[in-house]
Formats: C-alpha cells, sequence, structure tokens
C-alpha cells in the first residue's frame, strides 16, 4: 500500500511537470543509440554482477608491490581522446582512463594524473554524466599516492551513482562498457607487465584468476546481444575465453578457524587456490588483450 | 469534484505517512557511509553495504576476493551494538568461512586473510526482530 501510494504521487507529480529545461532536452536527444532497445534488463541482477568485480586499482596496487617500474608507453595516451566519437567508445575508455588515472596515483606521477584527469572529465562530459565527477577532488586525490583510500572511495560512489543514474535512463549498457573498458586496462597493464617479469609467479597467478572476472563480465554482456557494438565486443572476450578455458583454478576447501583479538574476528583461511598457468598462456592472453584493446583505444 | 479533491488527499496523506515511515524505519544508506571510516587502520575501502532487513530475512552481496589479500567487514547497525546483526561470508560452493556471530557473541568486525581466490558471499542475517538495520563496509590491504 505504501508503495502503491507513492508510486501514484509520484505518477501525478511527474505527469505535472510537462516543461523540461533545454539542457535536459539536449541530455535527451544524445542517448541515441547507447539507449538499450531490448527487453529490460533487470537491475538487480545487473547490480549484483558489477558489484562483484573488483576495482581494477586493486590490481595496479599488487603491480607496485611487484616492484615493477611506473611505464608510461603501456597506458592509453590522452592524445588519442579526439578518437573517441561514439558513447560505445567514449564509455569503454572513460573505464580505461580511470584504470591509467589509479596507475598514476599509485605510482606517485601527478603531471600525467592531471592529463588523464582532464581526458575523463571530458568523456564523462560528453556522456552526460560529468555532473557525477567532482574533478577537483578526483584532482587532489589523484594527485597524491597517500590518497589511495579516498580515491578508491570516491570513484566507487562514482560509479555507484553513475551506474544508478543510468539505469535510470535505460543505458546501464554503458556501466557494463565502463567496467569492461577499466578491466582490460588493467589486464593489459598486467599482462604487459608480466611479460617484461617472467619470474614473478604472483603476478602470473594474478593473469590466471581473472579468468573468474572474465566469466562474470561475459555474463554481463550476455544482456546486451542486440547491441551490435556489445555483441561485437562480446565475440572478442570470447576469443579471450578460449585462450582462459586452458587454465584451471583448483580450489580446495577445508574448514576455517577463528578467534576473537581486540573486538575483531580474525579469520585463518584454510582453503586454498592453485592456478595452472604456463608461460605460453600468459603471453597468447597478453596478445589477445592487445588485440582487443588496440579496437578499443583506436 | 469534492471526492476527487478527497481522493488526491488522502493520496498524498498516505504517502505523507510513508515516507515519514520510512524515513523512521532503515537509514541503511547512511548506516553504510558513517561505516566506511570505521574500517581498520591500513585498510582501503573496497564497498559499502546497505543493509536493510526490513522486509526480508536476508540481504546478500557478493564480490571475488583475492588470494594473498586480506580483507575486513564493518558491521555497523542502526544502534549501539552489534547484537541482532550477523555478517556471514561463504565461499562460491556455499561453505561457511566467516561469521561475526562466534559463541553467542556479536562481534562488528571480521578480519579474513583470503588464501583462495573467487566469488565470496557476503550475507546479513537478523537474530532478533528488532535488529534489521544496518551499514556495512569491505576493505582490503596487501
Amino acid at each position: 500500500m505504501r508503495l502503491i501510494a507513492i508510486g501514484i504521487v509520484v505518477f501525478l507529480l511527474t505527469s505535472c511537470s510537462s516543461g523540461k529545461k533545454p539542457d535536459e532536452q539536449a541530455f535527451l536527444k544524445s542517448l541515441d543509440s547507447t539507449k538499450n532497445t531490448g527487453p529490460g534488463v533487470d537491475e538487480e541482477v545487473i547490480n549484483a554482477i558489477l558489484g562483484q568485480i573488483p576495482s581494477p586499482i586493486e590490481i595496479s596496487m599488487l603491480l607496485k608491490e611487484s616492484g615493477s617500474k611506473y611505464n608510461e608507453a603501456i597506458l592509453n595516451s590522452t592524445n588519442n581522446l579526439p578518437k573517441y566519437n561514439s558513447n560505445f567508445k567514449k564509455a569503454l575508455n572513460l573505464g580505461v582512463y580511470g584504470t591509467d588515472l589509479g596507475y598514476t596515483n599509485i605510482f606517485g606521477r601527478n603531471q600525467d594524473a592531471i592529463k588523464y584527469i582532464s581526458s575523463i572529465k571530458s568523456l564523462a562530459d560528453e556522456l552526460n554524466i560529468g555532473q557525477f565527477f567532482d574533478i577537483a577532488t578526483i584532482g587532489r586525490l589523484a594527485t597524491n599516492s597517500k590518497n589511495l583510500d579516498s580515491l578508491l572511495l570516491i570513484t566507487t560512489m562514482n560509479f555507484n551513482q553513475i551506474n544508478h543514474y543510468l539505469q535510470s535512463q535505460s543505458r546501464d549498457n554503458l556501466s557494463v562498457l565502463l567496467l569492461t573498458g577499466g578491466w582490460l586496462e588493467a589486464m593489459q597493464i598486467t599482462c604487459q607487465t608480466a611479460a617484461k617479469n617472467p619470474e614473478n609467479a604472483e603476478l602470473k597467478e594474478t593473469i590466471g584468476e581473472q579468468k573468474i572476472i572474465l566469466e562474470q563480465i561475459m555474463l554481463l554482456f550476455t544482456f546486451y546481444q542486440s547491441d551490435a557494438n556489445m555483441a561485437a565486443l562480446s565475440v572478442d572476450l570470447d576469443t579471450l575465453k578460449k585462450a582462459y578455458d586452458k587454465i584451471n583454478i583448483n580450489y580446495t576447501y577445508k574448514e576455517s578457524t577463528m578467534e576473537i583479538v581486540n573486538g575483531v574476528a580474525i579469520i585463518k583461511d584454510n582453503s586454498t587456490t592453485t592456478i595452472d598457468i604456463t608461460k605460453e598462456n600468459v603471453l597468447e592472453i597478453k596478445d589477445i588483450i592487445n588485440s582487443i584493446r588496440t579496437k578499443i583505444i583506436s | 469534484m469534492k471526492n476527487i479533491t478527497f481522493v488526491f488527499l488522502f493520496i498524498l496523506t498516505a504517502a505523507a505517512n510513508s515516507i515519514e515511515l520510512s524515513d523512521q524505519g532503515c537509514d541503511s544508506d547512511n548506516l553504510a557511509n558513517a561505516c566506511i571510516p570505521k574500517l581498520s587502520s591500513g585498510f582501503n575501502f573496497l564497498k559499502s553495504y546497505k543493509v536493510n532487513g526490513e522486509a526480508k530475512d536476508k540481504v546478500e552481496y557478493s564480490y571475488v576476493f583475492t588470494k594473498g589479500t586480506q580483507y575486513m567487514i564493518n558491521l555497523c547497525p542502526n544502534g549501539a551494538t552489534a547484537d541482532g546483526v550477523v555478517v556471514s561470508l561463504f565461499d562460491k560452493e556455499r561453505n561457511k568461512v566467516a561469521s561475526s556471530k562466534i559463541n553467542g557473541q556479536f562481534i562488528s568486525a571480521i578480519a579474513y586473510p583470503c588464501n583462495a581466490t573467487g566469488i565470496y558471499y557476503i550475507q546479513y542475517t537478523f537474530d532478533e526482530p528488532s535488529s534489521h538495520c544496518a551499514g556495512s563496509a569491505l576493505g582490503f590491504k596487501r
């Protein structure tokens, strides 16, 4: 009853406000082909999948810990920005630049970070989601590597707000593209770094573990097969999946134990995973990622 | 006309009451935000979760945990203590790997040094009917 009452009032209020602001009209016009044409996608299902995919910044932290050096050449140059003239490319590269920003932040490269912030702002504005980017705050956080926690907080919050907003506009496919672009860039950086450090087992394992994330991303893409661009990208991701099919993640469950220390339940995880991945697997994945990414950033 | 006015006023009153009830109910959004700074030092924020069990017996989220990373799940209930709200962690096979209720004691934080990469389910349940509202935050450190 509560919901019905609110629903009726919301309906009355919205149907009474016939006058649209000029920028709103421009925005509605700009929805173009990015508006979903297929059947409605369950917001809860999409959110559940989106919510379980880790931030690319988590991977970038591993890269720094692995002792690898900052390498600007492996990032997507901000000079490519003018090439992105469809909302499909804009959304993907907004994700790409987001990961690159996180990478520059972790390595404390402020000048590079500023370039990425500017490109992020441009793409966000063009996608009509610029209002969710408090560029001054992101700039302050991203140019101080001690603020990683705050940067993670603000980017996560932003993503949640953007996702909710895009879903309300039936443009949730852009949320998926944002996330996919970010993940592919993190994969690209990790693979390039791993290729230079072939003996680093942790990097190799990280690449292998991404099989789980890829499966989730591909699951998301199944909801958007009526979108020609997403269907094409889905085919590319399927090529990547075939390479990942050669990798085994073996899970062994063993009951955990726990103790309370200073009011915190400290768990001892006795389960394990082992990942069967060879140097050849890494090289194959690197090449496929590179090929997909080249299409995206060009 | 009188009837239409009456119906409209009725709807507005019902809606106002509903909104008021909702405000007095579970503000899990604010609780989730307030939970973020309560993550222990050294942990980087990852996610905040709204835990509103007003109309359900459990609330569940999932996240991919990575081997070699330590995670912390904080619980911030709508009250002074964590009593009544339980957060449990399940692995991809639905084996319980952690719980904030240990020997009948309610704990407000779980630290989980992950040894097995995979999808984990973070599930919130409610032991007492009066405790169905909370916020929660997930953090990590390497």
